[in-house]
């Protein structure tokens, strides 16, 4: 298969001087965007205690850890800003993403020992979930980096219990261990209670000399036996019980390496149990990249650092999606499938590292007289018509035959709408595209570029085809909701001001009701609020989105679930014809 | 050679860059039409100067229009 892949159509163009020159402005904005971005990263980063009081304990924070353990220049971080209980430490206290360990890609997670020394938060338990579904869907080793004291006890009526809450990860470790995926940990400090099964469930414990791990720790050993209330001889009774726990905390490495042998290795250094945890990736089972690789990798042709140029910032702005895409390929290189059929879609096969991927996009813009072919108002990539649905149906499909994974880029306003959609049968088709990605069974990563609204968010790859998108990613120019917020405002308001007029009451109100929803719609579409809440899950720099698809293909690629042989795929030769 | 811009689709005109005798560089923005609430952009095809403007900012195009002259 060699002539479909290796030299594919090169695509894309050189920006000229006067494109350099009039996408200055876009692109100092989207710059200094980014830079706000990276602020509230590096808030998360600050949070709690400062690196310098933690290293003089003779421990290396969260941070230090993921920066030994990863290899340089493959960390992906993924829910940095993810906080949706709004927690006043800023954070979930556990930090995630996709990296290389030894060459080999893992989806790895720490509790961050500067906040709590790592307790339980609320919206914890579903970041983890998160993140034991990307390792899951990637079918790729989940590293744990534990420090983990337990539950952040005033709270925990908003986490401890319930069918998503803090005990559900330990149930998806073991599934995880079903379905044959190593979780592997490395453990430090002080671990009891939650942090105790947060140590216990993963399938291999390389502990640090100083840590524990407990059902009950110190804490609830002291104060277990309660008489109905509290008198100066109970508390006398749990000052003389606390000294003494906290210098033999149950469940030391004395106890669970010598004892009950539950810790497989212990390390007298921080960094040992790192070494430990890079030594063991070196022997988990995956595949060599040239095993799956069509072609030698190669940079795009054009750099990715111009689609901060060619991504409009103002979101009614219409730009050349072939353009920015052709930044995140393999050589500028791609191949496209059906490039005369539904052509506010964009539907091709593309590399990255010289993995095999398929890339379904929106096109933007006018898109030509007669089109669409069952109306007689004019088309506009970015919305979805009869033909583009029904094309990605298809791809999607094929794509499943021929087991590729799928990038999705997303822009879009939504499912055309009105009686002649009706009629050509857009609601059908829709739901026929979620039924399409839902029976591929094969990975899949979604960056919303710019808009993700109405049900085309959902079938676009959107984070509700659940089982099969690893992650999404947003940009700065992302916003997402159901529906522009000037249209919800009327949607919601058109028939009180209907009855306002006639009964001949002041508009005003209703009015400045509109726009208060219309900017409330606003203000809670932005790519902060997506990250906050897990809309997106992570916010990326424009100019990072080839290392991230890079990190996806190289991650679906290493341990695949099944395999199609290149030379009995199907795809490449439709598209040939 | 003179080389005309042509209108890629009906809408109004809502911004426009160029002015008459002005020198102009290919991919230069020429002007922004409107329709369909979305704002499509429109490029100088070539290095040059304006030799002629025939719509103005307000105003309503056809598709495949004639908006400026280059020469």
């Amino acid at each position: 298969m060699r002539p479909y892949f290796e030299n594919m159509p090169e695509f894309g163009k050189e920006l000229k001087k006067g494109a350099l020159k009039r996408t200055e402005e876009n692109l100092a904005e989207i710059r200094k965007a980014e830079a706000e971005i990276a602020e509230a990263v590096e808030k998360v980063k600050n949070a709690g205690f400062p690196t310098e009081k933690i290293n003089a304990r003779g421990q290396m924070t969260v941070w230090q850890r993921l920066e030994y353990l990863v290899d340089p220049g493959t960390w992906c971080p993924l829910h940095t800003l993810y906080n949706p209980a709004d927690n006043a430490e800023g954070t979930t206290s556990v930090i995630d993403g996709l990296g290389k360990i030894e060459g080999r890609w893992a989806v790895i997670i720490g509790f961050d020992n500067k906040v709590m020394a790592g307790a339980w938060l609320p919206g914890q338990s579903e970041n983890i979930l998160r993140v034991t579904d990307l390792a899951k869907r990637l079918n790729t080793p989940l590293i744990w980096l534990v420090n983990c004291s337990g539950a952040k006890l005033p709270e925990q009526e908003k986490f401890y219990a319930n069918r998503r809450g803090a005990g559900t990860p330990f149930f998806r470790h073991a599934e995880l261990a079903q379905m044959g995926i190593p979780v592997l940990a490395g453990i430090y400090g002080t671990n009891p209670a939650g942090g105790g099964y947060q140590s216990i469930s993963p399938a291999v414990l390389f502990a640090h000399k100083n840590c524990n791990i407990a059902v009950g720790g110190a804490g609830i050993v002291s104060g277990m036996a309660p008489k109905g209330h509290f008198d100066t001889e109970t508390a006398e009774t749990i000052i003389e019980k606390a000294r003494h726990f906290k210098s033999v905390p149950p469940g030391r490495v004395e106890i669970h390496y010598n004892e009950t042998g539950f810790f497989r290795y212990v390390f007298e250094e921080e960094k040992g149990v790192l070494d430990g945890l890079k030594e063991y990736m070196g022997k988990l089972p995956a595949y060599d990249p040239e095993f799956f690789r069509v072609a030698a990798p190669q940079p795009p042709k054009f750099s990715t650092e111009e689609i901060a140029r060619l991504l409009p910032l103002a979101q009614k702005t219409v730009y050349d999606f072939d353009e920015i895409l052709s930044r995140l390929t393999d050589g500028s290189q791609h191949t496209e499938f059906r490039p005369d059929y539904g052509p506010e879609v964009y539907t091709g096969l593309i590399k990255a590292d010289g993995f095999l991927l398929a890339c379904i996009g929106n096109r933007q813009g006018y898109l030509g007289k007669d089109y669409p072919e069952y109306a007689d108002y004019p088309g506009f990539g970015g919305k979805l018509y009869r033909q583009g649905l029904i094309k990605m149906n298809e791809f999607v499909t094929l794509c499943g035959r021929d087991r590729i994974p799928i990038v999705w880029l997303q822009d879009t306003t939504g499912i055309d709408v009105g009686d002649d959609a009706e009629k050509a049968e857009l609601l059908g088709l829709g739901q026929s595209l979620i039924y399409s990605i839902q029976q591929t069974d094969i990975p899949m990563m979604l960056v919303v570029l710019r808009k993700g609204s109405a049900a085309a968010h959902y079938v676009l790859g959107g984070p509700t085809a659940n089982r099969h998108n690893a992650f999404t990613l947003g940009t700065v120019a992302t916003e997402i909701y159901v529906m522009h917020g000037e249209t919800a405002a009327v949607a919601t308001y058109s028939r009180r001001l209907v009855k306002e007029k006639d009964a001949g009451c002041p508009l005003e109100p209703v009015i400045e009701k509109m726009n208060a929803l219309a900017q409330d719609y606003y203000n809670k579409s932005r790519p902060l609020f997506c990250a906050r809440n897990g809309l997106v899950d992570e916010i990326v720099n424009l100019a990072d989105l080839r290392k991230y698809i890079t990190a996806f293909a190289g991650a679906a690629y290493q341990n695949p679930k099944s395999i199609c042989p290149h030379h009995q795929m199907i795809l490449p030769r439709i598209i040939r014809g | 050679m003179a080389e005309e811009i042509l209108a890629p689709l009906a809408g109004k005109i809502v911004k426009m860059f160029m002015e008459a005798g002005k020198t102009v560089e290919e991919d230069d923005e020429a002007l922004v039409i409107e329709a369909m609430k979305m704002e499509t952009p429109v490029y100088v095809p070539c290095n040059g100067t304006v030799k002629e403007i025939k719509v103005k900012e307000g105003g309503e195009v056809e598709e495949d229009d004639v908006l400026a002259i280059i020469e």
